[in-house]
């Protein structure tokens, strides 16, 4: 029973949500400062019962289940019926196991670092909304369920983003996030419509199963369009600009969400879509080109930017377009690389946040890495663990993320062998290369200006600059432990890359790899990728030692020449996505709300006063008939009569 | 006698425009005694054809009507006059118009026109007396004047 | 009937005595009498003439209409309140006769002494007590000429067409006789008494408590008497 799949496939996300409800309830005036009680029991047990699920798929002989619920929906006459539907298939296990694992850790981080904070029982309340959303967006069955669960990891996005909403900054961040997120869900939307008239229904398991999917320009359009709700969750490009200015939250909420699991929604989505995507070449290649352009353009951002946070944040773009550059390649390798490489990417990136955040909390909040230095003095918890992930980030071996980043660049390099867009795929695949060099540099260039060099504590800091307590160096061990082993222990048990390994189980994916018998598997994946890769990633530590430990003079040199290259100014402007959306979209949306407001005043508000002012009208024409004078109402009464008799007569 | 030339409707007509014509002084004149004569005109009209419909259908009832309607006149009368004193005594003037306090509040009140001063019997210029006491001078032509045929 | 020849007697007398008052005798005195009494004699003279006679007997009711509705008008038109009041008692007298001809005589001589006598009287005390120097302003403007006469104009046509419309057919246009043979039964005055205390005894209390009340009323409306007017009269 306790192994039963129905029964934790609804413990794992009712829990958290009875946490949230409980914790909007009570917070307030009973639990206070206690108000993460609920929260982490509730997300540990979830944590628990993921693992079982895991290992309950694994037992299961078809390795699915479906688990229905209830009906939602249903309008007699047609055959639209929407059920509450969950799901267990490995794709599923492995989401929830992450999810819940990485929420866990945060969440006892939280403890530490939101203590004292005013809105704490909100907070608490806001992150177990968010995993009952996420929990349930991996565990739905059917598309419309998935949408709405998609709009809820968004709203709950907002709210934590937007936590300290006095700070105008945050509250315009939080609601940058939702819009653009909106956009892109929009195109999700379409695509579900598409999907709904292609198709007459909504099931994964209807759509997917099918023997063969309606071809051509409409599954071009179904998977383009699921591709634009994608990115607007996972920030690519072109939908990122939203990610960056998301840092104004809290770094918990930056681990947890735009780190290892909101944003590694919309890669679920295309994972979960395999089918869709392999009936349309044209949309695989442009889910890769997309993938591609974003870990190129993010890492380049990431290299002159000095909030430590924005540079984690652009390097969890650069990740993702790797994930998606993995999807797009369109193999079992690439598809089971990038889920490898969303598991352990959440790890090492959930651990660089939180070492962020214990930075925050030991200089008073401040996170520029130029007023910053030689911190590993005084946090060498916080160090060392800040090391592990910076090393995982950059693939060495053998951390986590050289597995997983390695077997993305297996895959892109399998494609470039052969096809008619073989030079896309080499461009690619170079592209990926350069990216590996790039985040090797922009990660050692913040951990050595913020760990290295000379003292330099700030203001805020005061007398301040401590270890942070067990509470919130715990997870940050946890983690780094993660980052350490998860990769070669996933890589040795053969569960992501294998093609009987677990997640190639799942029955999306199960098409793929029937269509790929014979050729390689990641076992065999050719080592030159994976040495030059690693060499690479070391060349890029050596140049960001090089440059800001030992030699800066060579620092400002090569700061001359890329400004005079104009790569410097657009790097550190990020590319001016901001002022071109700005002008493009913002500014004519602004100058058409200011007509129709004036619409509004003017048109509508006019047409309203003048209803208004009839009465008023026909009160100052009648108003004259008191005039006072007896003679006048004697005429009046005359001339009523005569009417009277007139209409008598007549 | 059977001159019977009067016909019912005659009467009828008279009594119709001794109404209007009662009707017309009261909404037109200002001058409360004027507009009170004007409404006792109205009731003698509505009194000539009350009785001319009882000699009409020979029942005396019409003539009853018409003695109660002179009672009420009278009452009438009474009431009507202690107003018009008290009106009077208060204004100054028997000038209707010179209430005109049920207006609304914002309505101009009514005013007339300054009329023209009335044309008077004064001659153009008075003849010029001599003081008393002195003959006035007369001239031989004056005294001699014979008109001629 | 009276005899012819005492209508020619008289007729002679009248006469005469109108001449010879017509005459210049030196004074203008009498000259206004005279010709009143010439007038007289005329008319009863005329009436001896055989058609002439039965033609002014038979236009009593249409001179006595005329006269009421031309004193009537005379009433509204006038500047002065005062002619006014006199022009209305001439309207009194018209329809007091106007009375007589349908045999309503108690009616007629109850006009002439409630209204003639008694309200006339009053009003004029009023006028005279508030306005001795005639007419004023007010009394030489009307207000709204044009609307009161078209109301009143269109009245009387609308009152008009009434009477056209009511008293089509044959019972409508039978006749009102003019007089009633008085028989020892039905003695109309006599009938009119026996009936105001029979039939109509109630209506009559009732009457009478109406003027009880509007005596009443008349005084409090007045007030307990002042010593001086609140205003002088203004001119």
């Amino acid at each position: 029973m306790l192994l039963s799949i129905p029964f934790l496939l609804i413990l794992v996300p009712a829990l958290p949500l009875a946490a949230a409800v409980a914790t909007a309830a009570l917070g307030p005036r009973v639990l206070r400062q206690a108000s993460h009680w609920p929260t982490v029991a509730a997300v540990a047990l979830s944590s628990a019962a993921s693992l079982l699920l895991v290992v309950a798929v694994r037992q299961e002989p078809e390795h699915e289940r479906i688990v229905p619920l209830w009906s939602w929906a249903a309008v007699s006459g047609s055959n639209f019926h929407v059920d509450v539907v969950l799901r267990a298939d490995p794709l599923t296990a492995v989401m929830l196991a992450t999810v819940t694992f990485i929420s866990l850790l945060v969440c006892v981080y939280s403890i530490g670092y939101m203590h004292g904070d005013r809105g704490y029982w909100r907070f608490f309340s806001y992150v177990a909304l968010f995993v009952f959303s996420m929990t349930m967006l991996v565990s739905v069955s059917n598309f419309l369920l998935l949408y709405v669960f998609w709009e809820a990891v968004g709203l709950c996005s907002y709210l934590l983003i937007g936590f300290w909403y006095e700070k105008p900054a945050a509250a315009a961040a939080g609601l940058k996030a939702f819009l653009v997120n909106r956009i892109g869900d929009f195109g999700f939307a379409l695509g579900v419509f598409l999907l709904w008239t292609t198709y007459g229904t909504l099931d994964f398991d209807a759509i997917f199963q099918r023997p063969a999917l309606v071809g051509g320009g409409t599954t071009t359009a179904i998977a383009l369009l699921l591709l634009a709700g994608a990115c607007g969750k996972s920030a690519q490009f072109p939908l990122h600009v939203w990610l960056p200015d998301a840092m104004e939250g809290p770094t918990p909420v930056s681990a947890l969400i735009h780190a290892a699991t909101m944003v590694t929604a919309g890669v679920y989505l295309v994972a979960r879509c395999t089918p869709l995507f392999l009936a349309s070449p044209d949309a695989r290649l442009v889910v890769a080109i997309i993938g591609g352009i974003t870990a190129l353009m993010a890492a380049i951002i990431a290299m002159t930017q000095t909030d430590l946070k924005r540079i984690l944040a652009y390097s969890t773009i650069s990740q993702l377009g790797y994930m998606f550059l993995g999807l797009g390649t369109g193999t079992l390798l690439g598809v089971a690389a990038a889920m490898f490489h969303l598991v352990t990417h959440a790890f090492f990136k959930a651990l660089l946040f939180l070492g962020a955040g214990s930075v925050m909390h030991a200089t008073g909040g401040v996170i520029d890495i130029e007023h910053l230095g030689a911190l590993r003095r005084r946090m060498p918890t916080t160090h060392w663990t800040f090391l592990v992930g910076c090393l995982a980030l950059a693939g060495i071996f053998p951390f986590a993320g050289f597995w997983s980043k390695d077997a993305i660049l297996a895959a892109v390099a399998e494609k470039t062998h052969a096809g008619d867009v073989a030079w896309l795929y080499s461009a690619l695949y170079w592209a990926g290369m350069l990216t590996v060099f790039l985040t090797a540099v922009y990660t050692f260039r913040a951990f050595f200006l913020t760990f290295y060099g000379r003292e330099r504590l700030p203001r805020e800091a005061s007398q301040h600059v401590h270890e942070s307590p067990w509470v919130m160096a715990g997870p940050l061990a946890i983690l780094a432990l993660g980052a350490l082993v998860v990769g070669a222990y996933f890589q040795w048990s053969g569960d992501f890359l294998g093609r009987d390994g677990f997640l190639a189980q799942t029955p999306s994916l199960v098409a793929l790899g029937e269509k790929e018998q014979g050729q390689l598997s990641a076992g065999e994946t050719a080592s030159d990728v994976t040495l030059l890769a690693s060499g690479v990633a070391v060349a890029g530590i050596a140049v960001a030692a090089l440059l800001y430990l030992s030699r800066p003079a060579w620092l400002q040199a090569v700061t001359a020449l890329m400004t005079a290259l104009g790569l410097y100014r657009l790097s550190k402007n990020k590319f001016y996505f901001d002022e071109i959306y700005r002008a493009l979209v913002v500014g004519p949306l602004e100058r058409l709300a200011a007509v129709f407001a004036w619409l509004d005043q003017h048109a509508v508000d006019a047409l309203v006063d003048a209803v208004g002012a009839v009465p008023r009208a026909i009160g100052a024409t009648l108003r004259p008939l008191q005039g006072g004078l007896v003679q006048f109402y004697a005429l009046l009464m005359i001339v009523g009569v005569l009417a009277f008799l007139v209409a008598i007569l007549l | 006698m059977n001159s019977n030339i009067a016909t019912l409707h005659s009467y009828l007509a008279v009594a119709a425009v001794l109404v209007g014509i009662g009707l017309v002084g009261f909404l037109s004149r200002r001058n409360m005694i004027v507009m009170f004569l004007s409404a006792e005109t109205m009731l003698q009209g509505v009194s000539l054809s009350l009785v001319a419909w009882g000699r009409f259908h020979n029942d005396l009832g019409g003539q009853m009507l018409v003695l109660f309607i002179i009672a009420l006149a009278a009452a009438e009368a009474a009431i009507a006059l202690a107003l018009v004193v008290t009106m009077f005594v208060r204004s100054g003037k028997l000038d209707i118009a010179a209430w005109q306090d049920l207006r609304e509040a914002d309505q101009p009140p009514f005013e007339e026109a300054d009329l023209p001063p009335e044309p008077c019997d004064e001659p153009a210029a008075w003849p010029h007396l001599a003081p008393a006491g002195i003959e006035p001078s007369t001239s031989d032509e004056k005294e001699n004047y014979r008109p001629k045929m | 009937m009276i005899e012819p020849w005492i209508i020619l007697a008289l007729a002679t007398v009248l006469g005469a005595v109108g001449m010879w008052l017509l005459l210049p005798r030196g004074t203008g005195r009498g000259r206004a009498a005279g010709a009143a009494f010439a007038l007289a004699a005329l008319g009863a003279w005329a009436s001896l003439v055989p058609g002439l006679g039965d033609w002014l007997s038979n236009s009593l009711f249409g001179v006595l209409a005329a006269v009421t509705l031309l004193a009537a008008g005379a009433m509204i038109a006038c500047r002065s309140p005062i002619y006014s009041a006199i022009w209305f008692g001439m309207t009194l007298v018209g329809t007091a006769g106007l009375f007589l001809l349908t045999g309503a005589e108690f009616l007629a001589v109850a006009t002439l002494v409630v209204y003639a006598g008694a309200i006339l009287v009053t009003f004029l005390f009023v006028l005279m007590l508030s306005q001795p120097e005639g007419h004023t302003s007010y009394d030489r403007r009307s207000w709204a000429a044009v609307l009161s006469a078209a109301a009143g104009a269109l009245l009387i046509g609308v009152l008009s067409m009434t009477l056209t419309a009511v008293l089509r057919g044959p019972v409508a246009t039978a006749a009102v006789p003019q007089t009633v043979e008085p028989t020892a039964a039905s003695y109309p005055l006599a009938q009119l008494g026996t009936d105001l205390f029979t039939r109509y005894v109630i209506p009559v209390e009732v009457a009478a408590l109406l003027l009880l009340a509007a005596l009443v009323g008349a005084a409090v409306i007045i007030g307990p008497g002042r010593t001086h007017p609140e205003h002088e009269p203004t001119p």
